[in-house]
């Protein structure tokens, strides 16, 4: 990454969004229950195939997701069934 | 390419529910509980440059805590009551009249969190990691500051255990004003380096 | 073995997979010790939930910014400092200081 060629940086921001707080605070309480490793959260966001199509907290879940997976604390499957019954609850994803 | 794109009321991203749904499936699992993802939530909004700021401001006016900033940062921190639990180090670097300093991590977005908050966006875009290694002074131009010629500019790529901020420069013509007033000028932008700190407010003049 | 600020060294070229927390740009380059950190459980094995243990030392290491960009603007002595851990160092030309 460093050094590579790169365009205009945006120095605007976005306002943090409440999925995004979320985010941050689950990999955090994770963290201090010691379920991961703020290098394993590195390692697993790295392995991202899809890196540069992810906003940076949308790398942040993923990760998450993965370690969560790869430990046992819980399956693809049950995520992936919680998110979709909660995209119904919004209104369709 | 944009590492971020700006969410539109009517664009949710699929990960916002995504982790709802892993912070349900935690909590019903007893991995996590309620208090201890509200206690990561307060963490976080607790944290803000302005603690930067303060820190900066105090070093201003104070020669010993100064020292204490620049030799043990965390200390320092400790001092005001900021609560840097974070276990990565925190060092503070000084701006000088010959030196500026600018900080990035090309890795990830390292950033010293647990003082300032959450990084900006621009910090963790693909084109500051990958510029502000290359071509800080270029990148410094986006922010409107360019260090003059004769001014080192050092870069510190945060790689490792070690959470950089700098410590700018005094503006001048800000003799005589406060501790509060001092760190109101201190930017987010001067802490990560890519600017400097605000010019005082020009005084009104008297017949105005 | 231990450096000391103001050894030159040299960043190892190394294309060891996984993670790792030596930069790219820097593998193969030459720059001196600025200072010692101190011993950090490394990084590269936290990574996959090992211990990390025994502990390596983390140095900050300089470099001319000339000597990592062909094309760079600026100044000869515009400098790029990284913290980089003992095991991606090797000695560099010109001995010790």
């Amino acid at each position: 990454m460093g050094g590579s060629p790169g365009g205009p940086i945006d120095t605007k921001g976005h306002e943090v969004e409440d999925w995004e707080r979320l985010a941050d605070a689950i990999s955090s309480a994770l963290g201090a229950r010691g379920l991961y490793s703020t290098d394993e959260h590195r390692r697993a966001i790295e392995s991202l195939k899809n890196y540069r199509d992810l906003s940076y907290y949308e790398r942040w879940v993923a990760a998450t997701e993965i370690l969560l997976v790869e430990k046992g604390v819980l399956t693809g499957d049950e995520i992936g069934e919680r998110t979709a019954e909660i995209e119904l609850r919004w209104g369709g994803p | 390419m944009s590492d971020h794109h700006p969410h539109e009321e009517t664009t949710r991203s699929p990960y916002a529910a995504r982790i709802r749904a892993i912070e349900a499936l935690l909590l019903e699992k007893d991995v996590l509980t309620e208090p201890e993802v509200q206690d990561g939530i307060s963490y976080m909004e607790a944290r803000s440059p302005a603690n930067g700021a303060k820190l900066v401001a105090r070093a201003w006016l104070d020669d010993e805590f100064k020292t204490l900033l620049l030799s043990d940062g965390k200390a320092a921190a400790t001092a005001l009551n900021m609560e840097p639990a974070h276990p990565a180090e925190f060092v503070v670097v000084e701006n000088t009249p010959t030196i500026h300093n600018l900080i990035v991590c090309t890795l990830c977005s390292c950033y010293p969190r647990a003082i300032l908050g959450r990084p900006p966006d621009w910090y963790k875009s693909f084109e500051y990691r990958s510029r502000a290694v290359r071509e800080p002074r270029a990148v410094m131009r986006e922010f409107g500051f360019e260090p003059p010629e004769d001014v080192e500019v050092l870069v510190h790529d945060s790689t490792a255990d070690v959470r950089y901020m700098v410590l700018p420069m005094r503006p001048s013509g800000t003799e005589d004003l406060d501790e509060q007033e001092l760190a109101r000028l201190v930017t987010r932008d001067a802490l990560v380096g890519v600017s400097v700190p605000l010019a005082p407010d020009p005084p009104i003049p008297a017949d105005a | 073995m231990t450096y000391r600020p103001g050894d030159r060294v040299r960043i190892l070229s190394s294309k060891k997979p996984g993670h790792v927390r030596t930069p790219g740009y820097l593998k193969g380059k030459s720059g001196w010790i600025e200072a010692m950190i101190g011993p950090f459980p490394s990084p590269e094995d936290l990574a996959y939930g090992l211990s990390g243990l025994p502990e390596r030392t983390l140095y900050k290491v300089g470099f001319k910014q000339a000597d990592l960009w062909e094309d760079y603007q600026g100044p000869a002595e515009d400098i790029l400092y990284a913290d980089v851990y003992e095991h991606w160092l090797q000695p560099g030309e010109g001995g010790t200081a």
